[in-house]
């Protein structure tokens, strides 16, 4: 009887497993295009708004859902911050370091969006909008890259974690 | 006879569940890491085959040997 429970939690929790594989698989195109709407709309708090980096940061940050709202939030909050004197590129790199984890996303947008902070908050109008372009352009490719992965990897996630549940419970049955 | 039909049967599980990975992992364009898998569940099965084996050694040596 233990026996029969044991072999039904290994199973269970192994298809748990792939279910939360293949959801990451999923999740990383969502993340992206939500990443380079949020970057769209900081090209217009610059552009027209003429919004201090810090309140647009902020704002954006309200607009978003969770794991992308508290890379911006805390990149504000950062900046905001009276007792530390960070720059804008320290605390976007520290932000985008400490919030990283929570998301589906991987280490080549990773490296995207870091580069794009050492620009943040350096120059001119004309030259912030352009490297949020560039941004938003590299972030493009990887999301057309990132859906061809989903739709590769994304069923075989789930039924992989069924298949070796089952094996691991015949195995030391 | 002290050996029991589970055995045959885990690894006639074994086998199935080998091939369906197989299978997926194929379908997905991941050949590599497919034959991977087969070569460790063959390993597996091996290492049980020879166990059995052992123990039919044992019994025809203790039957035919008057130890």
């Amino acid at each position: 009887m233990v026996k029969l429970i044991g072999a039904i939690l290994v199973i269970v929790s192994g298809t748990l497993f792939g279910f939360y594989q293949a959801a990451q698989f999923a999740n990383r195109p969502k993340q992206i295009r939500a990443f380079i709407l949020a970057l769209q709309r900081l090209e217009t708090e610059i552009l027209y708004g003429f919004t201090p980096l810090a309140d647009a940061l902020a704002k954006i940050g309200q607009q978003l859902t969770d794991p992308l709202r508290s890379i911006f939030s805390e990149a504000a909050r950062r900046l905001t911050d009276q007792r530390s004197s960070v720059t804008a590129q320290e605390s976007w790199q520290l932000a985008v370091e400490e919030q990283w984890k929570h998301t589906a996303m991987k280490q080549s947008e990773k490296n995207i969006i870091y580069q794009f902070g050492f620009t943040l908050g350096t120059s001119d109008r004309n030259d912030q909008i352009k490297h949020i372009r560039l941004a938003i352009n590299q972030l493009q490719h990887e999301e057309t890259a990132a859906q061809h992965e989903q739709g590769r990897y994304e069923k075989m996630c789930r039924s992989l974690g069924l298949l070796a549940g089952a094996l691991i419970v015949i195995l030391i049955y | 006879m002290n050996i029991d039909v589970g055995a045959i049967f885990q690894i006639a599980g074994i086998g199935i569940i080998i091939a369906m990975i197989h299978t997926v992992l194929k379908q997905m364009g991941k050949e590599d890491m497919a034959h991977w898998v087969t070569v460790i569940g063959f390993v597996v099965v091996l290492f049980m085959v020879v166990r059995l084996l052992n123990d039919l050694f044992q019994e025809i040596k203790t039957i035919f040997l008057f130890q």
